[in-house]
């Protein structure tokens, strides 16, 4: 058998496995860009350049949250010389030359092992010619003391880094802080690296995406053949760092500065909404921190512990995350759904029985009005009676689960028992009950209005935050409408967010509103209204106390408002914790507040005395 | 004094050249591979590129040597030196082991590894014995002597373990093929057993190396596509299928070689071309959808088995961790590449691939050189290998010609295994580049076997067949 011609089947497979990995070989180098990012994204040849975080300025476009120029003593152990004199650094730097060594194997250590599943070898990933921070956070003092002799320590070289400062020490609670990405962040979204900063808390956490601007980054490359870092192809591919847009804000830092300074030694909160547009002009928490003591590593592990254990909550934002009831304050929006629901009408008395209710010493409420000037429980009672039980059945068990399923769409549109959009984090939506909630507590079929009466005054089941009590006064203000409360009035000059600028209409005619309105005048200004501390010359303020029962210990004395009564400017809800009496304490507060934003200064300088001088904590 | 003008006349320039050239690129590549900035003497031999200088120097030595010994001796000595191979691989599996492998013999950097000279010496133990039998008189017992000349040094090496040389010495089947030994004679001898058959030879059994050799190339290549997406540029933005990819590749092959063969064929020859072509096609594509189809309907541990060999894990971290550092390091390199020194992943600086100044050596050159480079490598050795049969095609003596294809058997399979685990073609079983991966045994054995190569065919005049 001749096999000669078998020669020709070995140069094919030669020719055939030739012409396929030259194919190959074009595809993957010339067509196929995917090994070339691959090849980026392992050989981390890229700096990345961290843009300064986006600035907030306040209504007045004064700054309150600034960048501040930090520095990082880094070190880069390949430039090291052989020889490191650890007693010379430590003395630079005034550390201990232990504690100088022990941070270099914190660093070492700190970067993992890597084990290679084909060797079977385990490498550190710490990396000589990796850069790594020695000493974070130094002060431009700090490191001007120590730059001069850093050439005699080769391989250590300064960064810049920016950070947060807070020319107003205010406004901790809707601000937030910034602190370094955790492992699953890096893992979540590609945009973070170790060591770099995200929003915590409040606007810094909600505006993240915005405030954190766009990575520049620039490739580079370092040679086999030297050392030197050269950019990669003439920086074709490098992208520029762009800051985060500014944030605007609808807050006032006078008025929030002020509001905070009112609140030393109280627990609760304030908040002030200008109504027409829903901004937030000021939202206090307290006790509340100052912000400045959350910027940086260092501070934030000095810091966090002590105020997370502090018994009175700093960090906890009140006005948002509190969920009170909302007492008598809920009056108000009784009176406007029973008047929607035409079951009384504005002349409409009821005689303060105080058969069913416990109420106060006062005259027999002859309409909606005086209703609410004197805050009269029995009345109330009787009007949301009428609101559950219309008689649609003939069983009271059966009838109340309608009138109350009616009532809690009501209680919702009026932006209770739901989660206001505010553009921050920390909001809860209080408590509405509806049918299902009470025939999960007492059966189907098993409870009736005389089991749920002291929703009607604002006690029992039903919870409110501050915001949203101060977003009551504001619909109160609109007479019917309400624009989601908001603290950021533009995000760079793009104007607010669209669902800021939507309108939304409660269930209530605007008609509906004058008599309870009046009522709230009367409040204030009449003899006999329960608000006359919140009393401002020439400016007519309405308002509404409460005070709600706390089983706990003192009750919380709660008060809202809104001024001018005509073409109100300011909205306002104060609640302070176990103050007792809402006219008391929350009124003269809110007053303060309002005259503040209002006229600029206070007038009564003994009640603004009386009140800072107060220690109800 | 006739003799040695007759030795400078009679060498094949043309692949002493390209052996030279490879040589001299791979100490470049090396160099660029393995750059210590501390140390930047070429010439430095505390380093891999000065030992590298070394090790080219002594292969040059023993290339000396061998022009100096008369070529007859191979044949003569076959048997001594093929047991001296066994005896070596014998005393290795008693050494210390290195990265998991009994493969040393010697300390450090220093030691051979005695696989490597093993193939040169079954090389020479193979065509030594094939010389001896008369092809007509080929029976199983042939068969059977050839194979356990393979099998001994085959299962030694398999305990070291080292499966890339294992591997290698498969491509002497391709020799015996060449040579009509092939497994027919075992194939008839059980056809034949049914009553009433009478078969002189049967295709298949003729050609089961070849067609073996395509079922596991193609399968390999299936298995390594089937969970990958190929974007073609035709139609961006489209993902095509890896295994629809395989498909379109053999019909686009299927095609050109009807049109390039049916250029060159006779009128006559053209009914047959385009029925082999076409059944070859269909019959390329069957193999593939079934390991394919195969391959999707096994059970998850038996998938993850073959997975595992066969390092298909989507896994760039972990398990694919080398093969996608590779492979990145090649993708990376663009038409011209980064430039002579100037890999970013490859680099020993960076040491993103582990290994890229020896079994992974392709990947610096590729990132460095591009396609260009890396196609002017592919043609190299292709014109190396061309050569090599032209020049075993024109030996007289069996020897000679056995042990030509042994060497161009040897280097195909090194090149395509080492350079098919850079671009996901073959699992990754280190085995070195020829002239190109660092490393003193595997310079030393692929020069020597190069230079007896060269030396037998510039005696190929003396030899009586």
């Amino acid at each position: 058998m001749n096999t000669d011609a078998r020669r020709y089947v070995i140069i094919v497979f030669f020719l055939l496995v030739g012409s396929i990995y030259a194919v190959r070989l074009f595809y993957m180098q010339v067509i196929d860009d995917s090994w070339t990012l691959r090849a980026q994204e392992i050989a981390e040849k890229r700096q990345q350049i961290t843009p300064p975080r986006g600035v907030f300025f306040d209504r007045r476009g004064k700054k309150i949250v600034a960048n501040k120029t930090y520095f990082n003593l880094m070190m880069r152990e390949a430039d090291m010389k052989e020889k490191f004199d650890t007693n010379a650094f430590a003395k630079l730097i005034g550390w201990t030359p232990i504690k100088v060594k022990s941070r270099f194997w914190e660093i070492k250590l700190g970067e993992g092992r890597y084990k290679n599943p084909h060797t079977g070898k385990t490498t550190s990933n710490y990396q000589k010619i990796r850069s790594y921070p020695f000493v974070k956070e130094m002060s431009m003092e700090e490191m001007a003391n120590i730059a001069p002799y850093l050439q005699n320590f080769p391989g250590f070289y300064e960064e810049i880094t920016s950070m947060r400062s807070y020319p107003y020490a205010n406004a901790a609670n809707i601000l937030g802080y910034l602190s370094e990405v955790n492992g699953d962040e890096v893992k979540e979204d590609r945009f973070y690296r170790a060591g770099d900063n995200i929003g915590r808390a409040g606007l810094e956490r909600f505006y993240e995406a915005e405030l954190r601007g766009v990575k520049g980054i620039h490739y580079i490359v370092t040679s086999a053949l030297n050392n030197a870092i050269e950019p990669y192809a003439n920086g074709k591919y490098d992208t520029i760092a762009k800051q985060g847009p500014a944030l605007h804000l609808g807050v006032d830092i006078v008025l929030q500065a002020y509001g905070e300074k009112l609140m030393r030694n109280k627990r609760g909160c304030i908040v002030a909404i200008e109504p027409n547009t829903g901004e937030v002009l000021a939202l206090v928490s307290a006790p509340t921190f100052d912000p400045n003591l959350f910027v940086g590593k260092r501070s934030i592990s000095k810091n966090y512990s002590r105020l997370i254990n502090d018994p009175a909550k700093p960090l906890y934002p009140r006005p948002l995350s509190a969920e009170y009831p909302p007492g008598s304050t809920f009056k108000l929006i009784q009176a406007l759904t029973a008047l929607q629901e035409g079951v009384i009408r504005p002349g409409t008395g009821f005689p303060c029985t105080k058969s069913m209710v416990g109420c106060h010493n006062h005259p027999n409420a002859r309409n909606v009005a005086e209703a609410v000037q004197y805050s009269c429980n029995p009345y109330f009672y009787y009007t949301v009676k009428k609101i559950i039980q219309q008689g649609k059945r003939k069983k009271v068990t059966e009838d109340a689960p309608i009138g109350l399923a009616k009532w809690t769409k009501y209680m919702k549109s009026f932006g209770f028992g739901v989660k206001l959009e505010t553009d921050i984090t920390g909001i809860r939506p209080g408590l509405i009950p509806d049918p299902a909630y009470y025939d999960k507590w007492y059966g189907h079929n098993a409870w009736a209005f005389s089991t749920i009466r002291s929703n009607s005054i604002g006690q029992g089941e039903v919870k409110a935050t501050p915001l949203q009590l101060a977003n009551l006064a504001a619909i109160l203000a609109n007479r019917g409408w309400f624009i989601t409360p908001h603290f950021v009035k533009s995000v760079g000059s793009k104007g607010p967010l669209p669902i800021y600028r939507k309108k939304h209409y409660t269930m209530i005619n605007r008609e509906h509103f004058d008599p309870v309105i009046e009522g709230m005048r009367m409040v204030v200004n009449e003899k006999g209204g329960t608000g006359s501390q919140a009393r401002i010359k020439d400016i007519v303020v309405c308002g509404k106390t409460g005070t709600v029962q706390n089983p706990q210990g003192e009750d919380h004395s709660v008060f809202i408002a809104f001024a001018p009564m005509y073409k109100p400017k300011i909205a306002i809800a104060v609640f302070i914790e176990n103050a007792g009496f809402g006219g008391t304490w929350a009124a003269p507060i809110a007053n303060l507040m309002m005259e503040k934003y209002l006229k600029k200064k206070i007038t009564d300088k003994e009640k603004e005395k009386h009140i800072l001088e107060s220690d109800l904590d | 004094m006739k003799r040695d003008e007759s030795i400078i006349g009679n060498i094949d320039w043309g692949l002493a050249i390209v052996f030279l050239v490879m040589v001299f690129m791979g100490v470049a590549n090396v160099y660029s591979a393995a750059f210590n900035p501390k140390h930047p003497d070429l010439f430095d031999f505390s380093q891999k590129y000065g030992k590298q200088i070394m090790w080219v120097g002594i292969s040059m030595f023993l290339g000396l040597m061998v022009f100096l010994i008369d070529a007859s001796i191979y044949r003569k000595f076959a048997i001594p030196i093929y047991l001296f191979c066994l005896v070596l691989l014998v005393i290795v599996l008693f050494m210390p082991s290195v990265n998991g492998a009994h493969a040393w013999l010697g300390i450090g950097s220093l030691g051979i590894q005695p696989a490597e000279f093993a193939k040169i010496g079954t090389a020479i133990a193979l065509a030594s014995y094939v010389n001896s039998i008369n092809v007509k008189q080929q029976n199983v017992n042939t068969v059977i002597v050839a194979n356990i000349i393979l099998l001994f040094p085959m299962a030694l090496i398999l305990l070291q373990p080292d499966a890339g040389t294992f591997v290698v010495f498969t491509g002497f089947l391709f020799v015996m093929y060449r040579e009509g030994i092939t497994y027919d004679p075992i194939v008839l001898h059980l056809v034949n057993l049914i009553p009433g058959v009478r078969f002189k030879s049967t295709w298949v059994g003729s050609h089961f190396i070849p067609i073996l050799f395509v079922v596991v190339f193609l399968s390999i290549i299936t298995l390594l596509m089937s969970n990958n997406t190929i974007h073609f540029f035709l139609f961006p933005g489209v993902d095509i299928p890896g295994f629809y990819g395989v498909i379109g590749a053999l019909l686009f092959m299927g095609v050109a070689t009807y049109l390039i063969l049916r250029f060159f064929a006779s009128k006559r020859e053209r009914n047959r071309i385009t029925m082999i072509v076409v059944i070859g096609f269909f019959l390329c594509s069957l193999i593939s959808s079934i390991v394919n189809f195969g391959f999707q309907g096994l059970k998850k541990h038996q998938k993850d088995r073959i997975e595992l060999f066969l390092g298909l894990r989507e896994d760039p971290d972990g398990e694919d961790y080398n093969r996608n550092r590779a492979m990145a390091a090649v993708g990376s390199g663009g038409f011209f590449g980064k430039g002579y020194g100037n890999a970013s992943v490859a680099s020993v600086e960076s040491n993103h691939v582990p290994e890229s100044e020896t079994d992974f050596i392709f990947c610096p050159l590729a990132e460095e050189w591009g396609f260009f480079g890396s196609l002017v490598l592919i043609c190299l050795f292709m014109f190396m290998l061309f050569r090599i049969v032209q020049i075993a095609e024109r030996q007289k003596s069996r020897f000679n010609r056995v042990y030509a294809y042994c060497v161009a058997m040897i280097l195909f399979y090194h090149f395509a295994v080492n350079i098919g685990m850079d671009i996901g073609f073959a699992p990754v079983i280190g085995i070195p580049l020829p002239f190109f991966s660092y490393g003193g045994s595997s310079m030393m054995s692929f020069s020597v076997m190069m230079f007896v190569l060269l030396k037998l065919d510039s005696q190929r005049g003396d030899v009586l067949g």
